[in-house]
C-alpha cells in the first residue's frame, strides 16, 4: 500500500521571465515501510520534492497524497497538525535547541502538541534508549558528537510516533563513520520499527542503505531502481550451478 | 592475481589437505559468493606447487570413517617464495576497465545511447553497493574485522566508480565533440622500391680513384 503518492507534482519558483521549474510533473509513489533515497545532482529538485511531500511548501500544480488524503486541500492548521503527528523531519544540521538537553529535545514535538513534559520526556527517552543514548539524556547538544546529535534528532522525529520520516541530507554534516551509523539507523527505523523513510542524499554510500533509489534530474524522475537483487541472484546462482556441473 | 600464493600462505599456517585449503580461502574472502574457487583449481594449483618444490605431499591415513587424504606441507623453498611475494607491492589494474571500453565502443559505433549505458551501469553499481553494505553490516566488528575490511574496500571502490560515472556523464558532450584516440597509421613491412628508406636499387659502389 502506498503511503505517499504524488501526481504531476510541479513547482515553479519566481515569475515572469525569471521562472525556474524545480519540479516538473513528478509522479512518485512510496510504499508503507519502504526506505527510499532520492538522488540527483544539486539543483535537480530533490529537496523541493521532500519539502512538498512534508507540507513545508505548497506545489504550483499537481498533488501530494499522504495516507489517502490530498494535502493541497488542507488549511494551514490541518497541515501543521499533519506535520506534527504523521511526519517526522531530520535535517542536515540537526536543528536541535541548544539550551535543551537530549531528552527535552527528543520530547519537543510532544510538548508542543500539548503533552505534559514528564510524559513527553518518557516517550523521548524511550527512543533515545533504542538509539543507544540512554546515558546521554541530560547532555546538551554542544556536549554531544555530531553523530550523537543526529541520533537525538532522529529520536525527536520519532517521538510523536509518526508513520513517515523525511530526512534531508541527514549525513551531510557528518564524517563517514557517523554517516554510516545514521544511515544504518534510518534503515532500522524502516525495517525494525516499520516506519516509511524518504531520504534525500547526494552520497552514493548513504543511498546504498535504501530499498530503492529515485533519480531526479532537472526536476524530472529519470530512473527508479530497486537495490535488492535477491531473485536475480538466485537465478544467477542456479545458472552457475548448472554450468559447474558441466565442468 | 592467481590464488597460488594465497594457497601457499594457508599451507604455511599449518599443513592442510585440498578441501580444507579451499574452504580456508573462501572463509578468508568472506564466503564463496565473494570469490568462488573450484575444487579443480585448487588441485591443479597444489600439483603445480608440488612440482615446483614449494610444498610436499604426505598421506593422512584418516581416522575412523574418514578416508585417507593427501596433506600438503610447505617446504623451505616454499617459505622463501612466500616471503618474496609478500615483500613485493601490488599494482592495481585500473586501466583495464570493461565499462570504459563499452562506453567508447558505444560512442564510436553509434549502437548505444551513452546516457543509457551510464545509467544502466550506475544502477548495477548501486545494487552491488547495496549488497556489499548489507553484507558488511551483518558482520560483528568484535570478531569479524577481516571480513569488514574486505567489504569496506569493495564499498570504497564502488563509491569511486559511481563518482567517476557522474563525472563522465557531465563530460559526455565534450567527449562527443572530440575525435576519439586513433592509432597513427604507419606503413608496415619493408618500404616500397624507390621509397625513402628503400635499399633498392642498391647504392652504386663508390670506386676508389686509386
Amino acid at each position: 500500500m502506498s503511503i505517499i503518492s504524488t501526481q504531476n507534482l510541479t513547482k515553479i519558483f519566481g515569475s515572469g521571465a525569471a521562472t525556474v521549474t524545480a519540479l516538473d510533473h513528478v509522479n512518485l509513489s512510496v510504499n508503507t515501510g519502504e526506505f527510499v533515497a532520492i538522488m540527483g545532482p544539486s539543483g535537480c529538485g530533490k529537496s523541493t520534492l521532500l519539502h512538498l511531500i512534508g507540507g513545508l511548501d505548497r506545489p504550483s500544480s499537481g498533488k501530494v497524497i499522504i495516507e489517502g488524503t490530498s494535502i493541497a486541500d488542507m488549511d494551514d492548521d490541518r497541515l501543521t497538525e499533519l506535520r506534527r503527528r504523521k511526519i517526522g523531519f531530520v535535517f542536515q544540521f540537526f536543528n536541535l535547541i541548544p539550551v535543551l538537553n537530549a531528552v527535552e529535545n527528543a520530547a519537543l514535538p510532544l510538548t508542543l502538541d500539548g503533552m505534559k513534559p514528564a510524559e513527553a520526556q518518557k516517550k523521548g527517552a524511550e527512543w533515545l534508549a533504542r538509539f543507544g543514548l540512554s546515558d546521554r539524556l541530560s547532555s546538551r547538544p554542544d556536549q554531544l558528537s555530531g553523530g550523537q546529535q543526529q541520533r537525538v534528532a532522529v529520536a525527536r522525529a520519532l517521538a510523536a510516533e509518526p508513520s513517515l520520516i523525511l530526512a534531508d541530507e541527514p549525513t551531510g554534516n557528518l564524517d563517514t563513520r557517523s554517516g554510516d551509523e545514521i544511515a544504518s539507523l534510518l534503515r532500522d527505523v524502516a525495517k525494525k520499527y516499520g516506519r516509511t523513510v524518504v531520504m534525500v542524499t547526494h552520497d552514493p554510500r548513504i543511498a546504498a542503505y535504501a530499498d530503492r533509489i529515485v533519480f531526479l534530474k532537472d526536476g524530472k524522475v529519470v530512473d527508479e531502481t530497486m537495490l535488492e537483487r535477491r531473485n536475480n541472484n538466485r537465478a544467477a546462482t542456479v545458472e552457475k550451478k548448472i554450468k559447474d556441473i558441466g565442468d | 592475481m592467481s590464488i597460488r600464493h594465497a594457497i601457499l600462505g594457508l599451507i604455511s599456517q599449518k599443513p592442510r589437505h585440498g578441501y580444507e585449503t579451499r574452504i580456508a580461502f573462501e572463509a578468508l574472502v568472506g564466503g564463496g559468493e565473494n570469490w568462488e574457487v573450484k575444487p579443480a583449481q585448487i588441485y591443479t594449483t597444489l600439483d603445480r606447487l608440488e612440482e615446483a618444490g614449494l610444498v610436499v605431499r604426505s598421506s593422512d591415513l584418516g581416522e575412523g570413517e574418514e578416508p585417507s587424504r593427501r596433506v600438503y606441507m610447505i617446504t623451505l623453498q616454499g617459505e622463501e617464495a612466500l616471503r618474496e611475494w609478500l615483500a613485493s607491492g601490488v599494482v592495481p589494474a585500473h586501466q583495464r576497465d570493461e565499462f570504459f571500453i563499452k562506453l567508447m565502443v558505444g560512442l564510436i559505433s553509434g549502437q548505444a545511447d551513452p546516457e543509457r549505458l551510464i545509467q544502466k551501469q550506475r544502477v548495477l553499481l548501486f545494487q552491488e553497493l547495496h549488497a556489499a553494505t548489507v553484507q558488511r553490516d551483518s558482520y560483528d566488528p568484535r570478531t569479524e574485522m577481516a571480513q569488514i575490511l574486505l567489504l569496506d574496500k569493495a564499498i570504497m571502490h564502488l563509491e569511486a566508480d559511481l563518482r567517476w560515472l557522474d563525472m563522465t556523464e557531465m563530460r559526455l558532450e565534450t567527449i562527443k565533440g572530440q575525435p576519439l584516440p586513433e592509432p597513427e597509421i604507419r606503413p608496415r613491412g619493408r618500404p616500397r622500391k624507390g621509397d625513402k628508406g628503400s635499399t633498392y636499387p642498391p647504392p652504386k659502389k663508390v670506386v676508389s680513384p686509386l
